[in-house]
């Protein structure tokens, strides 16, 4: 199963969809999850990801405000839908009876 | 940004990651707009992670802690025993340096090439065993020359004496990284030519008896020379380089 930053990572890149690369997954994450989002941890997730086979990655084409450097592209394989929405149905399972979770939906509703 | 001036540090801790990967952080630090020192630790973080990663394999730990560590630690002594028998045969004053360093000018010659010749293939080993966790190995090897240093205070001779290894040791890593392998004749060439005049070294009184050790490096290098397949020599890349080059 996934851990939470990995989920955050696949979800932050289906959204962005073509568009998901570093800067702009980091931007994401910092953005929705309002956490920091260190470099390091965003490449070495990256790469445990393209392992498990749950993203693939290539390089991508330079622009000048990165100073002329490829942008390391992203996309998010089926292998990885899956494992984002299993992720997702086990975290809504245990959350259900859970206080919090039923005033949210209570919210939504 | 406003950090124009110490980017070329930045760039600088990039420099062991992969160039595409160098490419893509470097980038993504400039697009951001990190500050200098969110910049250089994210660099440094993913650097040390990935130094981490290699250290998985068995190739750092034998080329640090089998090769390197003791090599580096007799050759230290080596290069101050040469350093005193030099000193003593120019008529300078130099004090007992036991076990050696009381050499004739035959066997000081003996004792540099030795000298060379060890430093060269121990080098040359680390160097084709685990190229890319050099700055790892060179840092535990540093720790030889915290306590020399303190042992020599009192002797007659600066302690830069016993970095005269250095010099041949980091030729052979150059080597060794760039060639991986000598060819067999040339590997056998020069490990019984060493152990022949290590032989004589040691008849002769000129050696401490664990600079034997000294001759592992160079028929570990006949070993490998010999073997014509297998994937001894593949350095282990990572995944992200493995996808980046297919």
């Amino acid at each position: 199963m996934l851990g939470e930053f990995e989920y955050l990572l696949i979800t932050t890149a289906a959204r962005l969809g073509d568009n998901a690369y570093g800067a702009a997954i980091r931007e994401g994450i910092e953005e929705i999850a309002q956490r920091k989002c260190s470099i390091g941890a965003l490449y070495t997730t990256i790469e445990r990801l393209e392992g498990k086979g749950l993203i693939t990655t290539w390089m991508g084409e330079a622009t000048p405000e990165r100073g002329g450097r490829a942008k390391r592209m992203v996309r998010v394989t089926g292998k990885g839908v899956r494992a984002a929405k299993e992720f997702y149905d086990s975290v809504m399972r245990v959350s259900s009876g859970a206080s919090w979770a039923t005033s949210r939906t209570g919210e939504m509703r | 940004m406003t950090f124009n001036v110490f980017w070329p540090l930045v760039e600088f801790a990039a420099r062991p990651l992969h160039q595409d990967e160098q490419d893509a952080v470097l980038g993504d630090s400039l697009e951001a707009g990190d500050s200098f020192g969110k910049a250089l630790a994210g660099v440094l973080g993913l650097v040390a992670h990935r130094q981490l990663l290699r250290w998985r394999s068995w190739r750092p730990w034998f080329a640090t802690f089998l090769l390197a560590l003791p090599a580096s630690y007799l050759l230290v002594y080596v290069s101050i025993s040469v350093a005193c028998t030099f000193g003593r045969l120019m008529g300078m004053k130099i004090g007992h340096w036991a076990p050696t360093g009381h050499e004739g000018f035959l066997m000081l010659l003996c004792h540099i090439f030795l000298l060379i010749t060890w430093s060269w293939t121990s080098g040359f080993a680390v160097g084709s065993v685990s190229p890319l966790t050099l700055c790892s190995t060179l840092a535990v090897c540093c720790v030889n020359f915290l306590p020399y240093g303190m042992h020599l205070r009192n002797e007659s001779i600066s302690p830069y004496y016993s970095l005269l290894f250095v010099a041949p040791a980091i030729w052979g890593v150059l080597q060794g990284k760039r060639t991986r392998r000598l060819s067999l004749p040339i590997a056998l060439l020069l490990a019984s030519t060493m152990t022949v005049l290590t032989a004589a070294a040691w008849l002769n009184g000129a050696l401490w008896i664990f600079n034997w050790l000294l001759i592992c490096p160079a028929w570990f290098l006949v070993a490998t020379a010999r073997r014509s397949g297998g994937d001894w020599d593949r350095p282990s890349t990572s995944r992200m380089q493995r996808s980046i080059r297919a």
